[in-house]
């Protein structure tokens, strides 16, 4: 059914229907990457990135989510020290015996699309280990805090049974709303002194923090912080109050704490059945996107076309008005994402 | 090269401040002009330090030396004190030293060819000691190492602690070991380092105990070159040196534990970079002074000339080293040499004309020497004091430095002070712009380097080829590594390792605790592990 | 030049950290397209690993020092990534450029221009 949607990524690879070969490849690695071949595993990444038949290819290789894997969020503004926190969280969650897969999500350059990925730079003491998987990831132009594969990314780290996945989004001064529903637990890290972000972004932040960190809190202003962050929360029932962890990351003090929390959250969760409520919502989240992504190529295609053009001429001679002009294209539109080429 | 080139050309200083065709007396500011009616010697000492400049004291030829093991280190500071020079310089190994590493660190032996070759490796105090023999402590000018912040604590308790073996009275001990934050935090950062409060609280710490017992040792000496050398310009350097003198002054003065006329005193050695703009360097020197003038005047009401008379050290440009061509260093090594000399300091380093290619060989160091002299003894520049004093351009430029400077400083400020543009990167991201802005010039022809960029093709007879110093320097300190751990006395340095963790939490003055450290044979590393639990890693800030 | 989605893996194999030069370089070549990923100091397992993990085109490794260091991680990479084609900056004296150049991989000692370091990625990666 998804495939029947359409491919997304470059126009030339839209066109080139089925391929046997790399479909029969493409599982071949998936079969090596659930064997725990790393190589493996970062080629798909990087195939899922590329997007087009060979992600699509993927995609249908991979089930449903797997239960017994949980994604754990981490958000803030530039300069909260995301990188240094979840170095230090890495190291608790690996003390605990747990294999953890990264990824980190940084902007690319809307001039060049190029990118500097520089979160690995923080995380020297997990650079060699066998049980942490870390991949950086440019966003490609996706809006939202996540890279254009994040999400398919993570559900083939699951399906390659890593337990326990992270995602540092990019930061960019708000809070995104992509990570909360990407993810199980929602860490958002502020600093002290961030009042005033405290108050504008009050919405937003109890919409999407499950637990939150103040950072740096070795910094003068941590009480008047956790002050104006208590006051915002305080309207929330008991039970569903985000807890709030004092940390300072470059010391690795709190982390103990931060992991103590985000385990907390996820029992409380798993057993209110809010976890189910949550994945459901996720699934939906992430049909939509993939849906989303597919209309956006198609319609990129449509706009390359002069039927788009044709549009445009007659509304500039004052033979079609917009609503009209806009049917058509969306008439078009359809039989685009149907055409027979496309199944 | 076109021969209409310069006529079209937008004359620039290095800095990029515009030049005129000449400078008359109507382009010296008039506040300048008032100065220029006061001699060297007197505030506000822009024109020299001293009022008989270089006929006082030849500027100290000082030079960086370093590598192998300890005895390969005494053994070059002993040739270069033979070839004339007059201050040493005692370089710890990069790898062991700046990150607080035994030679048995995982990531020291994955390096292991590394280590020697940028320094000696001097783990224990015994190490130091080697290293220090027969050299002149209480005659000469000692450097001790220790440049790089979270090392200097160690470096400068191993060099004390040695001294007093050998019956020296360390009130009388001259020296210095620079502990930088330029070095530290933007020039050269390492894998892992203190973050920038515990290092603020290490140099204070350090001005405090020379307060008390080591009155003649300069406690810190903050180096511009290391932020010049990265990138920042000429009034950069000055703006961003004299934010930093403001960091350890403001946290002296929270502490009051000293008398802040003092910690003046403790930050008025500095470090400054010469590079190829000969006017605007020798005119940064004059500036530089004045500054510091102002500055403890306007911000702390000191106007003691003592105190108020700043010391530089220079360094030449070792990023103006090529690796093309590298005799052509020799010149350049000359040039700025002269422009350091021209702007009056007290003592003077020559990076080697090897510089782009390794550490220097024993040549190279005799040439750094050797340029130096010929500028003392050949070319009667030291009959003079301030001998660029009243000329136009270089008058202006004095002022108009000074003026840039305060300016960049005053930008510093709004950033929340030094160690804040240090901890975001604010002032990274300054040095970075001027690097690619100087790749921007060089490829587009606005910047020549001769040999780089133009007249690439020159043969020369003599091939360069990059002094890689001994090959057992590993080895040795790994087996002097386990000696001390075999010999010394367990108790005694388990309990100096105990009392110094506890100093490091509780905020006592850590020298204390460290001098008995050293004097127990606690090794390097063991100190560097109790930082890396008491104090964590400093979050670098990642270029974007 | 098709260099978006090429990714490039920079890395220090010293302990010296002058971060100058790699910086400079990882800036023109995000600025020509690239993803560069920078780990900073890296052991050679460490290289080798990001090799992997980040499934890079084209590794990048600023070397000071002694050119055993640089070798080793070389060749840990290579045993890893046989594929991936290898540069090098950095200080390099000529018998260390020989050394290295005779291992197959490119050296552009301090002085290189950045288009010329810019047109080798763009090259080494198939993205011309």
């Amino acid at each position: 059914m998804l495939l029947r949607c359409g491919l997304r990524g470059q126009p030339e690879i839209l066109g080139a229907g089925m391929n046997p070969e790399l479909e029969q490849q493409l599982q071949g690695e998936l079969e090596r990457a659930r064997k725990g071949d790393r190589g493996a595993l970062a080629r798909l990444i990087s195939v899922l990135e590329r997007g087009g038949y060979g992600a699509a290819c993927v995609e249908r290789g991979l089930s449903a989510r797997a239960a017994d894997s949980y994604t754990v969020g981490i958000t803030g503004a530039p300069g909260a020290g995301k990188s240094t926190l979840v170095n230090a969280l890495l190291g608790e969650m690996v003390a605990d015996a747990q294999r953890v897969a990264l990824l980190a999500v940084d902007p690319s350059s809307p001039l060049s699309r190029g990118a500097l990925l520089g979160d690995r730079v923080r995380m020297h003491s997990h650079a060699a280990s066998p049980a942490v998987f870390i991949r950086s990831m440019a966003s490609r132009g996706q809006l939202g805090g996540l890279a254009v594969a994040t999400r398919s990314a993570r559900r083939l780290l699951e399906a390659c049974g890593w337990p326990l996945i992270m995602i540092e989004t990019v930061g960019v001064g708000q809070v995104e709303l992509d990570v909360a529903s990407t993810t199980d637990t929602v860490v958002v890290v502020l600093n002290p002194g961030w009042g005033d972000e405290v108050q504008a972004n009050k919405a937003g932040l109890m919409e999407v923090a499950d637990i939150f960190v103040i950072n740096k809190a070795d910094k003068a202003g941590l009480e008047a912080t956790r002050r104006d962050l208590e006051g915002a929360l305080a309207s929330l029932p008991q039970q569903r109050r985000p807890a709030i962890v004092e940390t300072v990351a470059t010391e690795g003090r709190g982390a103990v704490d931060l992991w103590a929390a985000i385990c907390a959250h996820r029992q409380a969760i798993e057993e209110s059945g809010e976890l189910r409520e949550r994945r459901l919502g996720q699934l939906r989240a992430e049909l939509r996107g993939f849906v989303e992504a597919h209309l956006e190529v198609a319609l990129d295609e449509l706009f390359a076309t002069d039927c788009a053009d044709l549009q445009l001429a007659a509304i500039g001679r004052g033979a079609v008005d917009m609503p009209a002009a806009g049917d058509v294209l969306l008439a078009e539109l359809w039989s685009l994402v149907n055409s027979p080429k496309r199944r | 090269m076109d021969a209409n080139k310069n006529k079209d050309r937008l004359w620039k200083s290095a800095s990029g401040l515009p030049l005129q065709k000449f400078y008359s007396e109507s382009d010296v500011p008039q506040e300048q002009r008032k100065r220029m009616a006061a001699d060297p010697g007197v505030a506000p000492f822009h024109r020299g330090a001293h009022p008989g400049g270089y006929r006082t004291k030849a500027w100290r030829i000082f030079q960086l030396s370093g590598f192998g093991k300890p005895e390969d280190e005494n053994e070059r500071i002993r040739f270069l004190l033979e070839q004339g020079e007059t201050g040493f310089i005692m370089e710890h190994d990069r790898n062991t030293g700046d990150h607080c590493y035994n030679v048995d660190h995982p990531d020291v032996v994955a390096r292991r060819e590394d280590v020697g070759l940028t320094g000696a490796v001097m783990q224990s105090v015994r190490d130091i000691d080697i290293c220090m023999k027969d050299l002149p402590l209480e005659t000469s000018f000692g450097h001790a190492g220790g440049a790089v912040v979270q090392h200097a604590p160690f470096a400068l308790a191993g060099y004390w602690t040695v001294a007093k073996h050998r019956g020296i009275d360390l009130a009388r001990l001259p020296g210095t070991g620079q502990s930088d934050f330029f070095l530290t935090y933007l020039g050269c950062v390492t894998k892992q380092q203190v973050p920038t409060a515990a290092g603020l609280r290490f140099n204070a710490d350090i001005m405090e105990f020379c307060d008390k017992h080591l009155p003649r040792w300069v406690p810190v000496s903050i180096a511009g070159y290391n932020g010049a050398d990265t990138g920042l310009n000429a009034y950069q350097e000055l703006g961003a040196l004299f934010a930093n003198a403001v960091e350890y002054l403001e946290e002296i003065k929270r502490r009051k534990t000293m008398p802040l006329e003092n910690a003046a005193r403790a930050c008025s050695g500095v470090n400054f970079r010469a590079s190829m703009d000969l006017f605007e360097e020798a005119s940064k020197m004059r500036a530089a002074r004045l500054m510091w003038v102002q500055l403890l005047e306007r911000r702390y009401g000191i106007t003691n000339p003592k105190v108020a008379n700043l010391r530089i050290h220079c360094v030449t440009a070792g990023s103006r080293m090529t690796y093309q061509q590298p005799l052509n260093n020799i010149v350049r090594g000359t040039v700025m040499a002269l422009a350091a000399a021209l702007g009056g300091v007290q003592s003077l380093g020559v990076s080697g004309y090897d510089e782009a290619l390794s550490i220097p060989s024993e040549h190279a160091h005799q040439m750094s020497v050797r340029i130096q002299q010929i500028l003392q003894e050949e070319t009667n520049i030291q009959a003079v004091t301030d001998p660029l004093g009243g000329s136009w351009y270089v008058e202006s430029l004095t002022a108009e430095l000074v003026e840039r400077a305060w300016g960049f400083f005053e930008e510093i400020q709004d950033q929340g002070g030094f160690l804040a543009t240090l901890d975001s990167g604010w002032l990274h991201e300054r040095a970075a712009e001027n690097q690619s802005e100087d790749f921007r010039q060089q490829e587009s022809g606005e910047q020549v380097i001769i040999g780089v960029t133009d007249h690439k093709d020159d043969i020369s007879p003599f091939e360069v080829d990059g002094f890689m110093g001994v090959d057992d320097a590993y080895d040795v300190a790994l087996e002097r590594l386990q000696e001390v751990r075999r010999t010394r006395y367990e108790a005694g340095a388990g309990k100096a390792l105990s009392e110094l963790e506890a100093v490091c939490r509780n905020g006592n003055n850590i020298m204390p605790a460290m001098m008995d450290a050293l004097q127990s044979e606690v090794t390097l590393g063991e100190i560097g592990d109790v930082y890396r639990s008491v104090f964590g890693d400093w979050a670098t800030p990642i270029q974007t | 030049m098709k260099t978006a989605g090429k990714r490039i893996l920079m890395a220090k194999t010293g302990l010296d950290g002058h971060w100058r030069g790699p910086t400079v370089v990882a800036k023109a070549l995000r600025d020509a397209g690239f993803e560069v990923i920078m780990i900073g100091m890296a052991r050679p397992e460490e290289v080798m690993q990001a090799s992997i993990d980040e499934d890079v085109d084209l590794v990048g490794l600023n070397i000071g020092g002694h050119v055993d260091v640089a070798v080793r991680a070389i060749g840990m990479v290579r045993e890893a990534r046989p594929e991936v084609p290898i540069f090098v900056g950095g200080v390099v004296p000529p018998h260390a450029k020989r050394k290295l150049e005779s291992l197959g991989v490119e050296v552009y000692p301090p002085g290189s221009q950045l288009p010329d370091i810019v047109a080798a990625a763009v090259r080494l990666t198939g993205a011309a």
